[in-house]
This record gives structure tokens, sequence and C-alpha cells, in this order.
């Protein structure tokens, strides 16, 4: 092999704190090199054409660049050596910059370890092989989980482009929380107004098939090629019979029931659908409240329904899709309020949550839009707002920022001034965190306009007393204690994890954060790609966002999915693990441990073996660890590359 | 009729629909009993049980795949049984397991360490008795009486399976485990009391003496690879063939992390070691540390999975997101 070894600069990232120069020096004294330079960028323009300018002056069959990460322009230089007539995979990257001259001041000692990286590098080239992916076929058809807005745009936008669209919702109608919103900031325009069409296109799409009341069971396969179990739950009503009418709703004896989607601020039936714009529009029966299920006998829907469509033996039913692509857009959940004792929510039915509150302004909701106090129905004058409960606090383990909730709660603050013009709102904040376009103007407007009243300063409590809530905080601006009777509390509810998220995470082998966040797979530069090839992210499963946000980013989804559909084959990684059926006992630990289901077991001559599936395998090595004999060895990453790797460095 | 008699019963009764069943028989001379392959009724009427019976009879099942056999097992021997059913490497269907009870088997070191103690040499022996307690063993015409207990193989002291985990035919009532003897983990608790370089020093010693015959790997009823064993294998190359303390403690380093929440600690790479090293004390050291850790314990339920053989996502006792 002739190994030519590229020291970069990286400006003074590197050049800063290593005598690039000098590892340059040192490497054409390692085997089989026979050309070391150092170079202010490898990965500019000129620098790769260096680098493809050496191969054929100097007839190289191998490259080592020192440089970065290889996260960062591993591809960019395989890429380049690929355009010189090597085989891509004959290429190896030390990472001193990373690894060395951020981490380090000492210039000797980093030049010295980079000396060490470098001949790491070159020890595991001499050991590679050239590799060539194989192709296969790719199924045009995506799913979307979560019909949220976020859902909804990467659903609507795959379909506009052609795409066959899969959309799963775990409710019985899509929407998501925007649907449960009152207005949205900074317009203060009606929330179901401007979802409400798109929700409509969702339903008419040719190209769309929505499961809705449906949960995603099991998933398999790979990018291009997934099967997803889809768990269609039991509705009993047969939903191709239902027409929406909404009979069965009124006549429904058991109508004391808390109504999630009215965030349990208000009552409703057994048998129900969630809002007059549901999508789709169709009943479901709750089977722990329904007298026909919990005593065994009422009926009384079956007997109204206009069409028949009751149908009390009703099972869960899996339906398998197979789709090529995968968007996960399951959203957020809000922190649960009763966690921050001192602040009474879920003892006190005066204190409640910013959703709960939408709920109350909006027209549809439990109060037909009139601004009514849990508990005794009376319409409250002084109404006091506390942001960052559940955000930003360590000690509840919420030590991120929600993002929305300054906003809603402005938003909120004016629709009250709205309501009740003689009303007076007290808003407690840690700061102000309003950098959207027009979003700054917006939280002023509640201030100036609507005399919202914001106290910098935290809550220490909140009890009742006459018939009012007291809360006690202080003024850490005026450097004094308050204490505002309020008629009602509302307490800005931090966004959460989706219940289920890190489950979900699993199924489709994608990380989550230790808040159960969805990972994208970098965070800035492919905010919307997961480390999963062919699942995507959009909107709040990634982290909380507002709906600007959600619905770019999915759109944003979209497109990528749209990219990845533009081709009709794709090329599967070959740094994967392949079986040496001679050394395989057939002892099967490899396929028990295999995380991605990538190896079966076959027979041969009527002996059993191992064999990895080459398109599902990830490439991450647990068999190879697992194997004892070392029967199963990861292409590019093979026990003898290691061994070379891990000596190069103890002997020297 | 006496227990081993019903045994035997048994064994005949089965035998007919079996290739052959495991067991032990005399030896070259009476201090030493040797595997027994029983294949006929006279086959049978060699079986013996008893003290002398150290061999792990289960080390031989992987090699009769697709072929259904019979094993006679002690309590530890049927832990690697299960084990071998726990790892599929062995077919429940193929595999009809014979237990009695057993109170310790002796320790081949300590008995000649005995005679020799008493002036009489090991090749000499001419008869050996036992009443259970009590170890008689005749050389050079003088009888020496070594009490079980004194003699027994180190595991025995610390047993707590003195009946089969699993089995098929048990012949006899299954007798309560004994409580550890105190210096059941003696070789642990010093190699723990050893400072690092000590340890290294203790282990390099040992390396050293060592003549890399692999009995260790050979009697192991884990060690599955067989010709396959990376110990000799080029591609990969883990080892070279270099006669140094760190090749050979590299293998027993692989050898041990290659066990790690399979061994069953039967010991016999220890008693199959002909230079008397301690390497069982590496595995044991290993499975503390899988019992800590994953609260498991190699072989005793046949439908357990093997700690280090799944994919979990975060393990109970790993805080991996907490670091």
């Amino acid at each position: 092999m002739r190994i030519g070894v590229f020291i970069c600069h990286c400006g003074s990232n590197i050049e800063g704190t290593v005598d690039t120069a000098t590892v340059a020096k040192a490497s054409l004294d390692f085997p089989e090199v026979v050309y070391a330079t150092d170079t202010m960028y490898a990965c500019s323009e000129p620098g790769q054409d260096g680098i493809i300018q050496a191969i054929k002056d100097k007839n190289l069959t191998g490259v080592v660049v020192a440089s970065c990460t290889p996260r960062m322009h591993e591809p960019t230089f395989r890429r380049a050596v690929e355009r010189a007539g090597l085989n891509r995979y004959m290429f190896e990257m030390a990472n001193i910059r990373e690894h060395v001259s951020w981490i380090g001041k000492d210039r000797e000692a980093n030049t010295n370890k980079s000396v060490d990286l470098v001949r790491i590098a070159i020890e595991k080239l001499r050991r590679d092989a050239p590799l060539s992916p194989s192709k296969f076929s790719i199924n045009k058809r995506v799913m979307v989980i979560g019909g949220g807005v976020a859902g909804i745009q990467a659903a609507l936008d795959c379909a506009d482009g052609g795409l066959q669209v899969v959309l799963v919702e775990r409710e019985s109608s899509i929407g998501g929380k925007m649907a449960k919103l009152d207005k949205t900031f900074p317009t203060v325009d009606c929330s179901s107004c401007i979802l409400g069409p798109k929700m409509v296109d969702v339903a008419q799409h040719e190209n769309i098939t929505l499961h809705a009341y449906s949960e995603v069971d099991a998933i398999g396969g790979y990018v291009g090629n997934f099967q997803v179990q889809v768990k269609k739950k039991a509705t009993y009503v047969d939903w191709t019979l239902c027409t929406g009418c909404g009979a069965c709703m009124e006549k429904c004896p058991s109508k004391k029931n808390p109504d999630r989607f009215n965030e349990k601020i208000g009552p409703c039936t057994s048998i129900n659908i969630p809002f007059p714009q549901a999508i789709p529009k169709k009943a479901v029966i709750d089977p722990t409240t329904c007298r026909q299920f919990v005593k065994g006998k009422c009926g009384v829907c079956a007997k109204v329904c206009p069409t028949g469509a009751i149908k009390y033996d009703m099972a869960d039913e899996i339906v398998t899709e197979d789709v090529g692509a995968i968007v996960a857009a399951t959203g957020y959940d809000l922190f649960d309020i009763s966690k921050v004792t001192e602040y009474g929510g879920g003892r006190y039915p005066d204190v409640i949550t910013g959703l709960q509150y939408e709920r109350l302004l909006s027209a549809s909701g439990p109060t037909g839009g009139h601004i009514k106090r849990p508990s005794d129905g009376k319409e409250p004058k002084n109404v006091v707002f506390i942001q960052c409960v559940g955000s930003r606090d360590k000690s509840l383990d919420r030590p991120y920022c929600s993002g929305f909730c300054c906003m809603y709660t402005a938003k909120q603050a004016i629709l009250t001034k709205d309501h009740i013009p003689d009303s007076q709102s007290y808003v407690f904040y840690m700061d102000i965190r309003s950098p959207g376009k027009m979003y700054d103007e917006f939280t002023r407007r509640a201030m100036e306009e609507y005399g919202a009243r914001y106290i910098r300063g935290r809550v220490a409590m909140v009890y009742p007393k006459d018939g009012k809530m007291i809360v006690r905080g202080a003024d850490t601006l005026a450097g004094t204690q308050v204490e505002v009777e309020a008629d009602l509390v509302v307490l800005a509810a931090g966004a959460e994890a989706a219940v289920g998220a890190p489950k979900l995470a699993e199924k489709l082998r994608i990380s989550y954060d230790k808040y159960g966040f969805f990972m994208e797979s970098h965070p800035k530069l492919k905010p919307v790609e997961t480390n999963t090839a062919g699942v995507y992210l959009a909107g709040s499963c990634q982290g909380p966002k507002d709906i600007p946000q959600s619905v770019g980013q999915g759109s944003a989804a979209a497109a990528k999915v749209l990219a990845l559909f533009s081709k009709d084959m794709l090329e599967s990684d070959p740094q994967i693990s392949r079986v040496d059926i001679k050394r395989c006992v057939g002892c099967g630990k490899c396929i028990i441990t295999c995380p991605f289901k990538a190896i079966k077991e076959v027979e041969f001559r009527g002996q059993k073996k191992a064999e990895v599936i080459e398109t599902v395998c990830q490439g991450c090595g647990l068999c190879t660890s697992t194997c004892p004999q070392g029967a199963i060895q990861l292409s590019h990453f093979t026990d003898n590359q290691i061994l070379a790797e891990v000596n190069a460095l103890c002997q020297s | 009729m006496s227990r081993l008699e019903e045994l035997k019963t048994r064994i005949k009764e089965a035998l007919p629909g079996l290739e052959c069943v495991i067991g032990w028989q005399k030896g070259y001379d009476p201090l030493h009993n040797t595997p027994l392959f029983m294949r006929t009724d006279a086959d049978v009427d060699k079986l013996e049980w008893g003290p002398l019976n150290v061999h792990n009879p289960a080390v031989y099942l992987p090699t009769f795949t697709g072929k259904k056999v019979g094993v006679v097992v002690k309590g530890c021997d049927s832990r690697s049984v299960v084990e071998l059913l726990q790892e599929n490497l062995i077919n429940r269907d193929n595999v009809v397991i014979f237990g009695m009870p057993c109170t310790g088997v002796i320790d081949l070191s300590k008995v000649k360490a005995r005679l020799a103690g008493a002036g009489v040499s090991a090749g000499t022996v001419t008869a050996v008795t036992d009443d259970g307690k009590t170890v008689s063993v005749t050389a050079g015409g003088q009888t020496t009486a070594m009490p079980l207990a004194e003699v027994r193989a180190d595991k025995c002291g610390r047993c707590q399976f003195p009946n089969a985990v699993l089995a098929d035919a048990y012949v006899g009532d299954p007798i309560a485990p004994a409580a550890p003897a105190a210096a059941a983990d003696a070789d642990l608790a010093a190699l723990d009391a050893m400072s690092v370089p000590e340890r290294m020093a203790f282990w390099r010693y040992h390396m050293e003496r060592c003549i890399r015959c692999y009995a260790c790997r050979n009697a192991c009823p884990m060690c599955v690879c067989r010709d396959h064993c990376i110990a000799q294998s080029r591609e990969p190359h883990w080892l070279t063939q270099d006669d140094t303390a760190t090749e050979k403690l590299m293998f027993q380093v692989v050898h041990a992390l290659h066990l790690a929440g399979r061994c069953t600690e039967c010991g016999e790479c220890q008693r199959a070691c002909p230079m008397d090293i301690p390497v069982l004390a590496l595995k044991k050291h290993l499975n503390r540390t899988i019992r800590d850790l994953f609260d498991y314990q190699a072989g005793v339920d046949p439908q357990a999975i093997p700690p280090l053989l799944q994919f979990k996502l975060e393990e109970d006792n790993i805080k991996e997101r907490s670091w």
C-alpha cells in the first residue's frame, strides 16, 4: 500500500495548538507512508484538489486525513478519494481537532498525541479493504406518526408531492394540541379557523390514508422498506357507518365523564365526538365509563343511532402498512402541575393550566367561550398567571425553557381583558422570552395596551381564603413581597415529552434525550433527521416548539422524504457485519444480542449458521463483541483493525 | 435397593431410546474415576457415584448435537446443562438428565498432599472408601482417613445446589444446601487484598508457569468453539503463539470474559490445570460483578437469557443516562 497523510491546520483551530508540520514529518516514518504534508483547510476545494493531485502524482492507494471529527467531513473526503479513482473506504480520518487541539493547550503534548492518532489511523488503513455498497429498491410510501399541526403539515406536503401518505393519530381526531387552542399568538387569530382547513385537506386528500384512534405497535425493516404494525384501537362504532350526527351523544345517559379534549375541566358523554370540527368526525365509546360495558346494560346509543353503527363487540385490529420512510410528529404533553405542591394545582379547582384556560376561552369549550372559574362558575376579575411552572427548574428536573409559555401567557392576558373588560391580569415571570417575529411587540402590547401587570419574581405559595386564591410571591425588581387576591390562577405549565415517547423511540430505533425528546441527527445542520436512516422528526417531539416552528419542521421533514424518494434505488452502507461461515459454530448468540434483528439463523450443509441481513444491519458491532470465536466481523472495523490500532497506541 | 442401583435401573429403562448416557466409572486406580459412556446394560453396571466423580459430564453434551443422549449430573453439573440449554447449545428434547443428591467431591490435589504428609505416594493407592463424611485412602499398606470437609473441592464448600436444578429422573430425596464454608471465597478475598502491582505480579508468576496446554479450555463445558477458538485464529488474530506471560494472561482474560455471566463455577478449568494455576478466580471475580450488576446467576433458570447475551436499551443497575 502507498499511503498519503494530510494534516489539516483548520485555520488556527488545529495549528494554534498542534505543530502540524512536525506531525506530517513524523508520519513519514510510519509503515507504507510515501507522502505526508500539512494543509491549510483539507476540506476546502484547494485542499481536496491537493489530496486528489497527490493520489495521482504519488500513486497513492490509501489516504489518511488528520483534521476534525469524521461526523463532519468523512463523507467529503471519501468522495474526494473516490474522485481520484480510489475506493472510498481506502480512507481513514484522525480527529486531531475535537480530540486534541480544542481540549488542550500544551503544544508539544498535542503534537505528540496527534502523531499517535495518525499512527493509529495508518495502522487501521493498512488493513482496510475496498468495499462497495449494494443497491436495493424502495417503497415510496411514507408514514407520519402524529396528527398535530406538524404531522398534518408533513402529511400534506408529502401528499402534494405525489407520495402516498399514511397518517397515524392516537386520538379519535387529528388536530393535536393546536385544535385545543382558542387563539394563536402573535396575531390573535382563531386557532381552529386556520387549522380547520388543513384538517379538512387531510381528510379529502386522495393520497392520504388516515388511521385515527390508532397507535404504532411494532416497526420492522429498514429505510425504504419498513413494515409498521398499526393497532387500530376498538372504537365500538363502525366508522364506515357513523355519520357524525351526534344523536348518540345527546341521548347517552353517562354524561359526567371528564372530557379529555377539554383538559378535564368539562364533562362529556361516554360516547363522544371530541369537538365540532373533528376529523374524522366519528364517535368513540369509552368502555371504562360506558354503562353498556360497566353495568352490562344500556344500549341507548345503539337504539338511537340512525345508521346502526354501534358495535359493542368490536376488538382492536392490527393492520400492517409497508412504507419507505417515517416521520415522527408525536408532539408533547404538559408538565403535571400537581408536582409543584405549593401552587396547589390539582388540589384547588381554581388553579388551572394554560391549556385548560384555552378551553375556557374557546367558544367550543365547556363554558361556550365565557370565562367562568371551575369552582363556582363565577366570572373572575383578578387573574394571576404564573410562568415557568415545570420549566427552567432544576429542582423539578426540568431545566429547559419550554419556549412558548411567555407568548401564550401574554396572549391569554390580552384575551382576558377582551373577554372581561374590568378584569386585571397579573403575570409572575422570570424573564420574558419573546425572540420571534412580532413576538416582543406582542408582549409589550399585553403590558401597555391591555394593562397586564408583569411582576418579575417567583411565587412562593398559593392558598385559598374566603373564596379567593391568595398568591404570595416576590417582586424582585421592587425588592418587596407581593400578595395578590386572585379569582383564578393560571399556571403556564411547561412542555414535556409526550407520554410513551421513549417507547416509540425504541420502536423507531432512534435516540431520545433524558427528558424523552427525540434526538435529531445534528442540532444545527440536521434538525429533522435522526441517526436512523429513513426516520425524520417534526414538531415538539424533538423539543418544545411553537406553531410556526412546528409547521416549518413538518415541511422540512416532508422535503427530506421527497428527496429520499427522488431516487428509485438506495445504496446500503457496506460497513456492516459479515459472518465467516467456516468459523461460525451456530451458537446464535449474535442473533439474540442484535438490537436490529439483522441476523438470522440459516442451515448450511445440515449445520446451523448465522447470516447477516445486509440492509437491516446498522454496523453497531454488538454481534462482533458477542461472538466468542470472532466469526462475525464488522467490515471496516474488524477485530484485526482494532487490535492493530491498540497495538499502535500501546507500542508507541 | 441402594440409590445407585435404583439410578442404574432408571438409566437402563431409558437407554433404548438414547445414543448413550454419560456418567462415571472406576479409572486406572482406585483414587481416580473417569467418564463413562453407557451404551449397553453392561456399561450401566460400571456406573459409580461418590466423591471421586470429579468430572463435569456436561462438557460432552454439545458434541452430540442432533442425537438424543442422557447425562448423569451432580448439582453443579446440572447448572452447566441448564446454561447450555439457556444458550440453545443443546436441545431440551435431546437430553435426558439423571440426578442424585451430592455431598461433595474430592480435590485430588488436597488428597495427594494429605498422602504426601503421611509419607506415602498417591501412585500406590490400593483402595478408597467413603461413608459420606470421611474418605479413607489405603496406600503403601497404610490407611489414611480424611474428613471430606477438609479434602473436598473448594466449590463444594460454597455449593448452594447439591441437587440437580433440572432433572428428568431424580433418585433419592433432595438435600438442603449447607451454609457456605467460611473460607469458600478465600481465593477472591486474597486477591482483593492485594494491591494492583501485587495482583499483577501474582498473575505474572502463575502465567510464567502456564504451559499453554489449553486443558482449562477443553474441560470447560461452556467453551463450545473448540476448533474455532480465538486462541488459534489468525483472522482475527487476537493472540500470537509467543510463549510469554502476556500472551498467556491475554488468553485467560479472553476466556474469562467469554464466560462472564455464563460460567457456573464448576471449577473444571482449575481442576484440569496440570500446573495448579488458580484460573477459576478470574471467572469468579467476573461472576461476582455480574451478580452485583445484573442480580443474575448462570445456569439456574432454563428460561432466563444471560444478561450479556441480550440487548436492553437501559439496564436497571447501570444508569447510563444520569452520568
